[in-house]
């Protein structure tokens, strides 16, 4: 009994030694269209399946972990995973923790009222209104840069920021804002909610390595982006992706996978956008 | 910049955020107070369905997670509340969940208490004309009262600790601007030992004003009932 015990043990343990190299992406899976998790449990969104087709193109695997966003800089700085993948904006003070890829993304941040609110995007977040957003990210870094101004404005921060949307509905809180795709995700599902405005941030997000990139993933991540562009297969991922219906997306990507799972990158992307966008 | 010089710098955010603490804590001990005696005495006294009934929410705050009833509480009533155009703040709700919860464990420890006082003295008082809810009130509560003290302190101190859960719903307490500044300044590790030092501190504080209270309250001859029997 105890010899089979260990022998599962140590098959456990030397199971990993596979072929391919395998790498674990951290992401903080509450986010659409940029990363969260439909009804069964699948991880979706732009930036995991930009990465599994940068992995698909590179020939590495990768075992996408779900994250908190508050950790998740940590410990992709000490290598307790390989890979950060979660809209992340590049900033300087994440620079001290971790190294960014070259920018795979621009964004500006959009706020998100409820539509019988009367408010627009000035009086949202000058006019003595509580905002919300996720904790330490760059649209909470936003409306603090504008309560250090002076400006008559509540910020209330959440650990996720489907809460932070949740307590908008509920009445709580009088607007939020998080980057424009999540605003427009958030509109389009809620029927209450609407995107007052769009502030334009020009935001870089970027993947993210331990520093110093110890696993020498960086130059792969940039260059599978750049491969991914000639493809084609980049510009059909942002088409399904922003400003599309989450369920649709959902069912599309189900029906689409198969092709990634067969290593067709473009046929992937292609069906994607098609079916999202149908 | 040095631990000492670092910790000094973020002590004046730390404890802004330690009111809140405070606030949460001792709504919540009060609420949970208030309701826990009630439910301990309608469980030792009650007639059968509110022996039932107290049971159950006994049951129910203690076997489900703090946290997930802290949700429902925030995040889950307000589209029910609202209909009855009922608004609930973040630290109402922290107040509310964590006091609800804080009842159910209490009232464990004042049944206790209540419990430990022999059965000869509810009969005694009876006896003499006291009516049952005068007995309880003017006998059985005052002594049961001073023995719960230092079973309650453990739920005192457990209280200030699981105040810091309620940053799921938004509010600024220590725990939730601990965490803010460790990610700020990433410097985790001096943060947390500063927010660990806090809350430390609180709770020596709140141990030796119990044990203070403990000795003023205390009846000699009472507190060590089974060495007279």
């Amino acid at each position: 009994m105890k010899k089979a015990l260990l022998a599962v043990l140590l098959t456990g343990l030397f199971a990993v030694s596979g072929l391919a190299q395998v790498y674990d992406v951290a992401s903080d899976t509450t986010w659409p269209p940029f990363e969260w998790a439909d009804a069964e449990g699948n991880l979706l969104g732009f930036d995991l399946d930009v990465m599994r087709c940068i992995a698909v193109l590179q020939g590495f695997e990768i075992n996408i972990i779900s994250y908190d966003w508050d950790i998740i800089f940590d410990d992709v700085g000490i290598g307790r995973a390989d890979i950060g993948a979660s809209g992340a904006t590049i900033t300087d003070e994440r620079e001290l923790k971790v190294d960014f890829s070259a920018p795979y993304w621009t964004s500006d941040q959009a706020v998100l009222i409820r539509a019988d609110s009367g408010l627009n995007i000035v009086t949202a977040l000058s006019g003595g209104y509580t905002v919300g957003a996720q904790i330490e990210t760059t649209g909470a870094g936003f409306v603090q840069g504008l309560l250090d101004d002076g400006v008559d404005v509540i910020l209330q921060e959440y650990t996720l920021y489907p809460l932070a949307v949740l307590d908008l509905i509920n009445g709580n809180i009088d607007a939020v804002i998080q980057d424009e795709p999540a605003s427009q995700a958030s509109a389009t599902a809620e029927a209450d909610l609407t995107v007052a405005g769009v502030i334009k941030t020009n935001e870089n997000f970027g993947f993210f390595v331990a520093e110093g990139d110890p696993e020498g993933l960086l130059p792969l991540l940039n260059d599978g982006v750049d491969q991914l562009k000639a493809l084609g297969a980049y510009d059909n991922l942002v088409r399904a992706y922003m400003g599309t219906d989450l369920t649709k997306v959902e069912a599309a990507w189900k029906a689409s996978i198969g092709f990634l799972e067969e290593g067709d990158v473009v046929g992937f992307a292609l069906n994607l956008a098609t079916l999202a966008n149908q | 910049m040095g631990f000492f010089a670092f910790a000094w710098s973020i002590l004046p955010d730390l404890l802004h955020a330690t009111r809140m603490t405070l606030w949460i804590t001792s709504g919540s001990i009060v609420l949970g107070f208030l309701v826990g005696i009630f439910l301990a005495l309608g469980r030792v006294y009650g007639p059968r369905p509110i022996r039932w009934l107290t049971g159950g929410y006994i049951q129910f705050f203690r076997g489900t997670p703090l946290l997930v009833q802290l949700l429902v509480v925030y995040y889950g009533l307000p589209p029910y509340l609202a209909s009855l155009g009922i608004q609930i703040s973040p630290l109402a709700a922290a107040i509310i969940g964590l006091g609800l919860n804080s009842a159910a464990y209490q009232a464990e420890y004042f049944r206790g208490a209540v419990q430990s006082i022999q059965s000869g003295q509810m009969m005694a008082a009876r006896s003499v004309g006291l009516s049952r809810v005068r007995a309880i009130r003017y006998v059985i509560l005052p002594q049961a009262l001073r023995l719960v003290i230092p079973s309650w302190s453990n739920e005192l101190i457990y209280s200030i600790k699981y105040s810091s859960l309620a940053y799921f719903v938004s509010l600024t307490e220590l725990t939730f601007v601990g965490k803010k500044i460790a990610l700020h300044t990433a410097r985790t590790f001096e943060t947390y030992v500063v927010v660990a030092a806090i809350y430390l501190v609180i709770v020596l504080i709140v141990s030796r004003l119990l044990w203070m209270l403990e000795q003023r309250a205390r009846i000699p001859g009472l507190g060590v009932p089974t060495e007279h029997r």
